[in-house]
């Protein structure tokens, strides 16, 4: 194949017992330090498939016991609350190779609500294994501190008094780079989420968010096919993305 | 492939077989009833997810007709009673409601046709209640290029009722005339006078509509090449800015209709060619241009225009310049194109009322567009639009490999393409000159249920032949 796949497949391969599946968020910590077989078999033992969820199926919900990190495997997972008005308020979105949940490490209760938007598989990893094994591994908890840090940095993404441009194409400049970390196509990717949804992330009208999509498509800064993407002019984006992105 | 194409007798002879139309792939015959209302609403809420949600087409069905023309397929009921318009324009205003509810309100209607049956049926203030109805219920665009249509049948006009459709807003009309030669409307029980239909032209035009299509029909009782000749300058002197020239598909089987039409009297094969060949020469020489199965367009027109910016598309209402609507379709038997799917209303007007009374909607059938679909759908319309298949365009857009994909579509094309109606390139599959007036026969080629089903309906002809 020429070109790396435009979007992710619904499942990330299976792996082996050296290596997880190749979007594992703990792949890289493990590999990069280095360690052995035994130590690999040992956290893989954690590890435990669960799903398929369908679509609009809830993962958990706000206030249910935390016990487990789990790993976007294939799909992708909103994360929310309800506001005191009932509002729902999106938090951000999980990509195959991200890890949902860590916000709960603090409080052992799900700060949010995670639901399913397509067929979603996860990589559960019992957190107190986990921490267990973290102890002893210095690059697993290495790991573990980056992805925390990385969640807080997303949702604080978004705050602030930016237009309705910038937060768009901030938007789809991180979405490019999440597809491109897991060797997808960081130009071409499916919209897995829905409009509703896009706004509600971004703090915009539906109907402003798709005024955004069709004068970004009229500038020749993206190619919208429905729920295809294409960013023609990374660029231009990244430039007005880059007061968002803080870069 | 605007210019129009030569004629051949002996090749469309050949080619006479029974084949769909492709106002829609798949067709409508592979509509299950296993999708119903639960399937609709689902597809409606998913269609406005996209980021930018496409805008919305209308097509309201109008069942009524005062007097039955023997030709007729359409879906129609026959009444001199011009009071059940009104029970049935209450209904169609309900579902509309309730549809409408299932569209984010930024979604404008770009295109609204009323279709019949005979639309105009309903008098003029009826149809100002029910476009002003559709107005509050959805947001219609206020784009001078939207297309608000209706067909008209020129024998219930009265003075004054064209310039208040306009008044409504409608910008567009197509005339029902099929021929004027005295013999075939009497045979075919539509006696239509040419002052009553130049008058109807004459209106649309003072009204200012946008453009003003004739419908004609080749094939069809009594016909003869004189008098089809004679019909056609007569229309070609008023100059419709829109033909359409329908092939006569008679199907006494399914049509109950047609079973008043003698057989006997109907013009045999070669005349029937002939007929179509006449049509196309004087279309020709009238600087017509061919728009693709059976419609023309003057140069000047929206149609023509749009296939040469190469932005022409096809649904259940024929061509049209707007591309990617969802087309809603409301009213008994109305077909719905929503997201990945196709759905139809009750075909009934009993089946129909009942589901609005008890607060349901009336879908009756439809399908799920698998990937498959979409993607032969997508190259069939190519073939209609602009003549050609894109196979660079549709390799990246599906992510195939075309030559394995369509292996066994690729194995029927040989014998097209010695006879001259198509051409296969490394990055394009055309339609030639010569196989224009016979797309139908290339789109076939890449049908996956005329294949899976050749055999099981074998003795049940269900489309017209292909001229």
């Amino acid at each position: 194949m020429k070109n790396p796949p435009k979007r992710p497949n619904p499942i990330a391969d299976d792996g082996d017992e050296f290596r997880f599946c190749s979007t594992c968020a703990f792949s890289a910590a493990c590999l990069e330090s280095g360690y052995g077989k035994p130590e690999l078999r040992e956290l893989h033992v954690l590890v435990e498939h669960i799903g398929p969820f369908k679509e609009g199926e809830h993962i958990f919900r706000e206030g249910d016991e935390f016990n487990a990190i789990a790993a976007v495997r294939g799909g992708t997972v909103k994360t929310y609350v309800n506001d005191a008005e009932g509002r729902e308020q999106v938090q951000g979105f999980f990509l195959p190779g991200e890890v949902i949940g860590l916000s709960a490490i603090s409080q052992g209760r799900y700060p949010c609500n995670a639901v399913a938007l397509d067929t979603v598989i996860l990589c559960n990893f019992s957190f107190p294994t986990m921490a267990a094994l973290a102890a002893r591994l210095p690059g697993l908890q290495a790991q573990l501190f980056r992805l925390l840090s990385q969640d807080i940095g997303k949702a604080a993404l978004l705050a602030g008094n930016y237009s309705a441009d910038e937060r768009m194409a901030a938007f789809l400049i991180s979405l490019s780079r999440r597809y491109a970390a897991r060797g997808f196509s960081p130009t071409r990717f499916q919209l897995t989420m829905t409009r509703t949804d896009i706004a509600n992330y971004l703090r915009l009208a539906a109907e402003s968010v798709s005024r955004v999509f069709r004068r970004f498509q009229d500038d020749k800064l993206i190619r919208v096919d429905r729920r295809d993407i294409e960013l023609l002019d990374v660029k231009r984006l990244e430039v007005l993305a880059r007061s968002v992105l803080r870069e | 492939m605007n210019t129009i194409p030569p004629f051949d007798t002996e090749l469309l002879r050949r080619y006479d077989v029974p084949g769909p139309r492709y106002t829609s792939y798949p067709t409508a015959p592979q509509f299950d009833t296993s999708f119903g209302e639960a399937e609709f609403r689902e597809h409606a809420r998913r269609s406005n997810a996209d980021p930018i949600p496409r805008r919305l087409s209308l097509y309201l069905h109008i069942p009524y007709c005062f007097s039955p023309c023997f030709y007729c397929g359409c879906t129609r009921i026959i009444t001199r009673d011009f009071g059940r318009s009104g029970p049935y324009l209450e209904r169609l205003l309900r579902e509309a409601e309730e549809v409408s509810r299932l569209f984010d309100r930024d979604r404008e209607v770009i295109q609204l046709h009323l279709g019949g049956g005979t639309p105009n049926f309903l008098r003029p203030a009826q149809i100002a209640d029910l476009i002003d109805g559709l107005g509050r219920q959805f947001h219609f665009s206020r784009s001078a290029l939207r297309d608000f249509s209706i067909e008209i049948d020129p024998r219930l006009i009265q003075p004054g009722d064209i310039a208040a459709y306009a008044e409504v807003g409608l910008n567009r009309a197509s005339l029902g005339v099929q021929d004027f030669d005295p013999a075939v409307q009497q045979a075919v029980n539509r006696i239509q006078s040419v002052e009553q239909t130049l008058a109807t032209i004459e209106d649309c035009r003072r009204a200012g509509f946008r453009s003003i299509n004739v419908d004609l029909i080749y094939g069809l009782p009594k016909q003869t090449l004189e008098g089809f000749a004679k019909t056609l300058d007569t229309v070609l002197a008023a100059r419709p800015d829109r033909l359409a020239v329908y092939g006569y598909a008679h199907l006494p089987d399914l049509f109950k209709a047609q079973r008043q039409i003698v057989a006997d009297d109907l013009p045999d094969p070669e005349t029937k060619l002939k007929l179509l060949g006449l049509a196309i020469e004087k279309l020709s020489a009238a600087g017509y241009r061919y728009i693709g199965m059976d419609h023309f367009a003057l140069p000047e027109d929206d149609l023509a225009r749009a296939q040469e910016a190469g932005d022409l598309h096809r649904n259940f209402m024929g061509y049209t310049t707007h591309a990617d609507c969802d087309l809603v379709g409301l009213g008994m038997s109305a077909i719905s194109h929503v997201g990945d799917s196709f759905s139809q209303n009750a075909r009934d007007l009993p089946s129909w009322e009942n589901a609005l009374d008890q607060g349901k909607l009336p879908t009756w059938r439809g399908m799920t567009l698998d990937r498959d679909d979409v993607l032969r759908g997508e190259i069939i319309q190519q073939l209609m639009c602009q003549g050609e298949i894109d196979i660079a365009t549709i390799e990246d857009r599906y992510e195939i490999e075309f030559e394995s994909y369509f292996e066994d579509s690729l194995r029927k094309l040989p014998k097209l393409v010695a006879d001259g109606l198509a051409r296969v390139e490394p990055t394009r599959i055309v339609a030639t000159s010569r196989g224009r007036l016979l797309l139908r026969m290339i789109a076939m080629c890449f049908d996956r249920y005329l294949t899976q089903a050749a055999d099981a309906r074998a003795n049940r002809p269900r489309y017209s032949r292909v001229i």
